[in-house]
């Protein structure tokens, strides 16, 4: 797993609901590689979210392997999760998840203090990756003052900051129109390809499919072919 | 670094009002309230404190320097001839009515001594002199007893007990703790006008020699004087102080004032605290998701209810020193020390980070996964 940022081994995930035992995650295996880009594709209930959260260590499953960025993730305990979480991933929101008090610039910013920077060195990187993703001139904007597409921008920033190895994606172009949604993905290719990271991007949308390296279906908590899955959706 | 807490309380700004001004009435009715007891509790030793008088002799177990009881004048004698003590002075202390110009009568707090000028007694004289106080039947009054009495001046006439006497001047901030004002005259003409002070006094004040044993003094005092009680000045200002706060029931009155004050800041805090917390729940999920711990949601929480404190406090602090002025207009003292504010100062700042527990239990819970759910 030498270019591996992220891999799943035979992964299952049980949620207990009162007498019952639901069985969301039943054997996944999977990797995501340094430069590449993986769409999640499936229907609700399938657990693409339940994967999605053991993939970002806010989940723990109840068997398998996890690995990210080359190391295991053994540790159930949270601060040891929250610790994987803070160096190795970054997290892009369906709603964006923007802080609506803080300007651009401070919702990059802040996100850099939760994960240990601070002071100027801060203010100069969230300077930096804001500008990566398209704007640099709109740095002092509180988030009701952006477009849909700007939004998600900056939580792509948000997401950057720190450079962590892993990017993960929930349904990032859903709230969008096409032609921003178009912008986004391509933003992503250039994060993966450009960049080097390894983005995984729970999806919906059909465009993600066009630039995906690879295309994953789930369902019932199992791995499918994507095209058969794509057939029953 | 970035503050996530004083942002989020900015950007919502009428909930910001209303808690700061939430802490601001709990406070305000904190200082008032307790600086307004404090004042009348300060007018109930005010004559303790500025008498020149380093022991007091009283009758046994009076409970403070207004009730006074009588002994007989003889006592002085005693006193006197106890080594150590320097002068020792019979003071009547008495209430009796006064008649108004209007037919109607109030009451009034007579203190009645041989030589006003050798206890500094009144000590804050406005018009005219003790010393006149020795010509035939003749008073000083308080400033504050226009607001009892309504308006009067140097020169009229006022009966008391069916004497009339006239007002040879005024004083200043001799009023009693039950806002009786307080009226001076001679000790012989007080005598007269009330049987039982006849052959009577209701203290001795004993001014000690220098350099004597206070201690020793005292002792051989009570020895020499075994009905009566002999207290040292501070003594005596602690007992009389003690009687109002606890014999009337005043002292828990002010404190259930002071618990409400705390519980109206409390409520006023943990709910808006609470509110914006769940509000904000879906944020504070952000912050666990990007790695961030329940410590950092803890400490916006805590940072939140601190700037709400500090701000509130200070508004407070600012209304209750303006009330000061004009609450002495109607001669209330609110007194307010350095101290007591400090005191109340750290009381907000518990009061608050103590209402911000109530949120801390709330978001500790916080499922990070639910940044996923729209």
């Amino acid at each position: 797993m030498n270019d591996t940022v992220l891999a799943v081994r035979d992964v299952t995930k049980v949620f207990d609901e009162g007498r019952q035992h639901v069985h969301v995650l039943r054997g996944i295996t999977m990797d995501v590689a340094a430069g590449e880009l993986v769409a999640l594709e499936g229907p609700s209930g399938s657990g693409k979210t339940t994967l999605l959260s053991i993939m970002g260590c806010i989940l723990t499953p109840t068997s398998g392997e996890l690995h990210v960025a080359g190391r295991p993730v053994r540790s159930r305990d949270e601060a040891a999760l929250r610790d994987v979480r803070r160096q190795s991933i970054g997290f892009i929101f369906q709603q964006y998840n923007l802080f609506p008090a803080l300007t651009a610039l401070e919702n990059v910013e802040y996100s850099l203090n939760v994960r240990g920077l601070g002071g100027r060195a801060a203010h100069d990187e969230a300077k930096r990756v804001l500008a990566r993703v398209g704007l640099g001139d709109r740095l002092d904007f509180l988030p009701r003052d952006l477009s849909g597409g700007q939004k998600q921008r900056v939580a792509i920033a948000r997401a950057l900051a720190g450079a962590p190895p892993v990017l993960l994606a929930d349904e990032p172009t859903a709230n969008l129109d096409t032609a921003t949604g178009g912008q986004i993905l391509d933003l992503f290719q250039d994060l993966a390809k450009g960049e080097g990271r390894g983005v995984l991007v729970v999806t919906h949308d059909p465009k993600v499919r066009r630039i995906a390296d690879r295309v994953v279906g789930i369902r019932d908590g199992r791995l499918v072919d994507a095209d058969q899955e794509k057939a029953a959706a | 670094m970035v503050s996530l807490a004083r942002k989020n309380l900015l950007h919502d700004r009428l909930r910001f009002v209303i808690t700061v001004a939430g802490v601001a009435f709990a406070v305000t009715l904190v200082l008032v309230q307790v600086g307004l007891f404090m004042g009348l509790l300060d007018k109930s030793t005010v004559t303790i404190r500025h008498a020149s008088a380093e022991l007091w002799i009283t009758s046994r177990n009076t409970p403070n320097v207004d009730f006074a009881r009588t002994f007989p004048e003889t006592a002085v004698l005693r006193a006197r001839s106890v080594p150590g003590v320097a002068r020792a002075d019979n003071l009547i202390v008495a209430f009796m009515t006064i008649q108004l110009p209007n037919g109607a009568a109030e009451g009034a707090l007579v203190y009645a001594l041989e030589d006003f000028g050798a206890w500094n007694l009144p000590w804050s004289v406005a018009e005219g002199s003790p010393l006149d106080l020795k010509r035939g039947y003749a008073l000083l009054m308080d400033r504050s007893a226009a607001l009892r009495y309504g308006p009067f001046a140097t020169g009229e006439q006022r009966e008391i007990l069916g004497r009339r006497f006239r007002i040879v001047g005024t004083t200043q901030e001799a009023a009693s703790f039950t806002t009786t004002p307080i009226v001076f005259m001679d000790y012989r003409n007080a005598q007269e006008l009330q049987e039982q002070l006849r052959g009577n006094t209701t203290y001795v004040l004993v001014k000690l020699s220098p350099g004597a044993d206070a201690r020793a003094v005292q002792a051989e005092l009570r020895r020499r004087l075994p009905y009566n009680d002999v207290l040292t000045r501070d003594e005596w200002a602690r007992q009389s102080r003690d009687y109002w706060v606890k014999s009337t029931g005043l002292g828990m009155s002010m404190g259930v004032t002071v618990f409400l004050g705390i519980l109206v800041g409390i409520v006023i805090v943990a709910q808006t605290l609470y509110t914006s917390a769940v509000e904000h729940i879906k944020e504070f999920g952000t912050v666990k998701a990007i790695g961030g711990s329940n410590l950092a949601i803890y400490r916006i929480l805590g940072e939140q209810a601190l700037v709400a404190a500090v701000i509130g406090f200070a508004l407070g602090a600012f209304f209750s020193y303006l009330a000061r002025p004009l609450m002495a207009a109607i001669h209330l003292n609110v007194l307010l020390s350095p101290g007591f504010s400090a005191v109340v100062f750290a009381g907000t700042v518990l009061m608050c980070l103590g209402a911000a527990l109530f949120s801390f239990r709330r978001v500790a819970g916080i499922d990070p996964a639910l940044v996923f759910r729209t």
